[in-house]
């Protein structure tokens, strides 16, 4: 009956409880900093629970995760925190590596600490994207590319880049327009990514300029600028657009549910990136890291895990034969697709954001 | 009494008081039949329809600590803000009080300032007074964000208070506390309560804040973009759809008892 | 007077014997708070310390503190420092916003943008505040406001996405007028200004309805019902006596919604279309975006709230008219 008729008293009761909870010194100081705990922050089910379990029964680490969503609050979180992180792991996708990198907020790797290294699959070991300097940074996981996704049901098949301004879906295609303004440089014949621009900003700013004016010319037949996986995911289901440029992930896992779409490289070429975990500058657990790491290779079923999770292919070896018919086939490509995807390089890559994000906002304004 | 009659403009309030109530469920509805979908992704038609995505999310440890802890800290939050904000009002509605206009404005930045800039300056701001992320920052940063809401609100109806009741009060002999607890104080009533709704919706509903201040405990949001982030699924409708059914099954409880203690 | 509705009795209703059994008689009665009071009412100075004391810390510390460190940082040629860096001070990042029309003109989309959004809010809850307050019989009003209160506890990203799924193409909306024969085609509604408003005013609405019930709800019916004996019509009295009568309401609560639509981010970011890009939007595209734009950022919230405080001020004072004295 007190529960039912709470008095004065016992809402007073109820207050002093919780302002001792506030006081409580656990939760005001939580140690990062300590021995046996390792900080992730990392998507949703990235990590499966048996894995995570296993590692902390078998090392005495305790693993805590904090979920994120989105590489640029990550990355603004880490900025923040500056030289004091609170998390050890920190999981980047390649188009923003150089950013995390440059503003310091990653350390380099050792991969002779990581028992398990060599369970990489080939061409992720030591993968260029990751080296810079001739240090290696991340873990890769996964490996992913910008594609073209179409509606099967209501578009004509179309190896180029062209269709995302074919007349006919006008009002029907989306992109992701930071990434689109390189793709649209490689369509126009430019260097989107840069690599060819070193030192020579006025060639690389006619080139921006020929993509954006080309792009605004083109504007109608945009219905969104789009920035999650979620939102593209969710406009190809609802029928809102027929085309498409998306990340690989996003499209392999609606084909995996079996939705009408197909994903291709245009002849033209794409971009990719990995996406890898990092060990954080300043890390207070980097011994924990490490072992971390050496688990982590070791299982292939975590590989499997983030594939199913992302649509993204695994780096790791031996996740091919963990995956069922379907989700392989969602994530394969013909040979002379992939060979036309080039990874992001390290090199000019302030000249590159600083041109892209203004053509971004003129676009955006226009 | 005569405005209770039906009369022209009643029926037509009426209409339209049931209109936007269609307007604010309709949507809602929408989403909780997709909670029923059996498929990975939502869109009509509903072809066939599953109960597996609730069993899913009612056995999900991950869902039903997230709900606890957002509760806990909206809670906490609901009551600091609300003794903050009532006082901030009673200071800047006070007649005698120089600068009352700059006080107000200055209550109120935390309400105008985007959510990612406030969180982003937040976090560097606890961090150059040395309080470490964790339950006890996101308390301190969903407070700061609610006070204002209770400013405007209290100052709203402080305002239109006659000044003689609280006169009154002191002629029978009451000071001033007594004066505020016993007449102020149950004036202002519906305006808090109003107040308390929204701190505790802005508290539940913050994401981004959290995000910054939070530590290694998940919130309700926070689970809920990153579920989000792996692409929309029923599943989400589904943990949507619970806290709706029991967030409307608390306020009628409540509504309840607070009518029964008025008989 | 008093019509405390949603506390419900309790205070109004016992007998002055119950009401010094409760435990703020024991307080009172106690001679720590004898004490206290007996200073606090001698000496004005210590009243005012007790008035001012929390508010005044928690503005300046909690309020202003961040908003320095943001001003701090809106001056700085670059943020984050690296190790080793001097911080070099520069006002370039506010001389961009009024040189570059690329920010001027989503600035003032976005303030043009939630003018008319606080005024549509308005006229869509006014008439339904007004139904609640003072229309429905008071014993059912708590329950009317808790069938509009409940839609809101789902969340801002769960609503967004069932907004979505109304207007989209394959939503519910176009699927009802395809099944009835009224079109062939699906009418695109989602990703426009329609979307947008639809969804901003669907996520604050709220802001909008408690201050204004809480205002409406105070309205002596007695001056209706005088106003109504003197002959003015329905229209008279909506226009001489509750309107100026619910002012505070509206104040409060376009105030609560112009700051809100303001800072909306989410909402304009998955319901809004390509030309539909607003100012908030574009700040955290330089917070969030592939370069450290952090000090540009800083700079254009700045700008942002003083613009916006400004905005309300002069709406309190042209609206609020003489009797608030806030500005």
């Amino acid at each position: 009956m007190t529960l039912r008729n709470p008095t004065r008293r016992t809402t007073l009761k109820m207050m002093g409880t919780s302002a001792g909870l506030i006081a409580a010194p656990s939760i005001i100081r939580p140690a990062y900093a300590q021995d046996n705990v390792l900080n992730i922050t990392t998507y949703d089910k990235f990590l499966p629970e048996g894995f995570v379990e296993q590692f902390e029964k078998d090392t005495g680490i305790e693993v805590r995760i904090r979920l994120t969503d989105d590489q640029g609050k990550q990355y603004n979180l880490l900025a923040a925190e500056g030289a004091d992180p609170t998390t050890d792991i920190v999981t980047v996708a390649g188009h923003r590596l150089s950013q995390f990198m440059a503003s310091d907020l990653l350390q380099p790797i050792d991969p002779a600490r990581i028992s398990t290294w060599d369970n990489l699959a080939g061409p992720y070991k030591g993968a260029p994207q990751l080296v810079r300097k001739g240090e290696v940074y991340g873990v890769p996981l996964l490996a992913g590319f910008e594609g073209m996704v179409r509606n099967t049901d209501y578009t004509k098949p179309s190896d180029s880049w062209g269709l995302m301004f074919d007349p006919e879906y006008k009002g029907f295609t989306t992109y992701i327009i930071s990434d689109f303004v390189s793709i649209t440089m490689k369509y126009l014949g430019y260097d989107g990514d840069f690599v060819a621009y070193v030192d020579k900003p006025e060639e690389a700013q006619a080139a921006v300029n020929a993509a954006r004016d080309f792009l605004i010319e083109h504007k109608d037949m945009v219905r969104k600028f789009y920035d999650g996986g979620a939102e593209v995911q969710q406009m190809l289901v609802n029928e809102d657009v027929y085309v498409a440029q998306t990340w690989s992930g996003p499209a392999a896992k609606l084909i995996m549910d079996g939705f009408p779409i197909e994903l291709s490289i245009p002849k033209e070429g794409t971009y990719g990136f990995l996406y890898s975990f990092n060990l954080v500058n300043h890390a207070p657990n980097v011994d924990a890291a490490y072992k971390f790491f050496s688990a982590l290779l070791a299982n292939p079923e975590v590989g499997a895990a983030m594939t199913r999770q992302s649509g993204f292919a695994s780096a790791f070896s031996g996740v091919d034969k963990l995956l069922t018919d379907r989700e392989r086939a969602a994530i394969a490509l013909p040979e002379e697709q992939i060979a036309r995807i080039q990874f992001f390089a390290e090199e000019n890559r302030d000249m590159k954001n600083e041109m892209i994000d203004r053509a971004v906002a003129e676009i955006k304004a226009a | 009494m005569r405005f209770y009659m039906k009369n022209p403009q009643n029926v037509f309030l009426t209409g339209f008081y049931w209109a936007f109530v269609a307007y604010l469920f309709v949507p809602l509805m929408l989403m909780t039949a997709m909670s029923f979908k059996d498929s990975n992704f939502i869109s009509f038609p509903i072809d066939s329809f599953t109960m597996k995505w609730y069993v899913q999310v009612v056995q999900d440890e991950q869902f039903l600590s997230a709900v606890g802890y957002s509760l806990m800290i909206a809670f906490i939050v609901t009551i600091v803000a609300t003794a903050v904000g009532v006082w901030i009002a009673l200071l800047a509605s006070n007649e005698a009080i120089w600068g009352k206009a700059i006080i107000f404005a200055l209550a109120c930045l935390p309400a105008v300032v985007p959510g990612m800039i406030q969180a982003i300056s937040m976090r560097i701001f606890i961090r150059a007074i040395d309080v470490p992320t964790g339950t006890f920052a996101i308390i301190l940063g969903h407070t700061v964000h609610a006070v204002p809401f209770v400013v405007i609100m209290a100052m709203t109806r402080l305002r239109s208070m006659p000044s003689s009741l609280v006169d009154a009060a002191r002629d029978l002999g009451a000071d001033n506390f007594i004066a505020f607890f016993r007449v102020t104080l149950p004036y202002l009533g519906p305006a808090l309560v109003g107040g308390m709704i929204f701190c505790a919706l802005t508290s539940i509903d913050d994401f981004v804040r959290t995000f910054f201040l939070g530590g290694y405990q998940t919130t309700l949001p926070m689970l809920i973009f990153a579920k989000i982030s792996g692409g929309m699924s029923p599943e989400i409708n589904a943990m949507a759809t619970l806290v709706l059914i029991a967030t409307g099954a608390i306020g009628l409880y409540a509504e309840r008892r607070v009518r029964r203690s008025r008989n | 007077m008093t019509n405390d509705v949603l506390t419900g009795g309790g205070q109004g209703a016992r007998t002055s014997r119950a009401r010094y059994s409760s435990w703020i008689g024991k307080v009172a009665r106690s001679p720590f708070y004898r004490g206290t009071i007996g200073l606090l009412a001698e000496n004005r100075v210590a009243r005012l310390v007790v008035l001012l004391a929390v508010p005044l810390a928690w503005i300046a510390f909690f309020n202003i503190g961040p908003i320095l460190q943001m001003g701090n940082i809106s001056l700085l040629a670059n943020y984050p420092l690296m190790d080793g860096d001097e911080p070099v001070y520069t006002l370039a990042q506010y001389a961009l916003f009024f040189q570059e029309s690329l920010y001027f003109v989503p600035f003032l989309r976005s303030l043009v943008f939630s003018l008319v959004v606080t005024a549509a809010t308005l006229v869509v809850v006014y008439p339904v505040a007004y139904y609640i307050g003072k229309v429905i019989r008071p014993a059912s009003r708590n329950k009317a406001l808790l069938l509009l209160l409940t839609p809101f506890w789902a969340g801002e990203i769960i609503r967004v996405f069932s907004v979505i799924m109304l207007l989209a193409n394959r939503g519910a909306v176009n699927a009802l007028l395809r099944e009835l024969g009224m079109i062939d085609r699906p009418i695109p509604m989602l990703y426009t200004y329609f979307s947008l408003s639809f969804g901003v005013v669907y996520l604050i609405a709220l802001y909008m309805l408690l201050p204004l019930y809480s205002s409406i709800e105070k309205i002596p019916n007695s001056l209706l019902d005088a106003a109504a004996d003197l002959g003015a019509g329905p229209l008279q009295r909506f226009r001489r006596v509750i309107l100026p009568l619910s002012r505070d309401g509206i104040v409060s609560g376009c105030s609560l919604v112009f700051l809100t639509s303001i800072g909306v981010f989410a909402a304009p970011l998955l319901l809004g279309g390509p030309n539909t890009v607003i100012f908030p939007e574009i700040i955290a595209q330089l917070f969030h975006g592939s370069n450290d734009k952090w000090p540009a950022g800083a700079a254009f919230s700045i700008i942002m709230l003083l613009i916006s405080l400004t905005t309300v001020g002069l709406f309190m004072r042209v609206v609020g008219g003489r009797n608030v004295k806030l500005m």
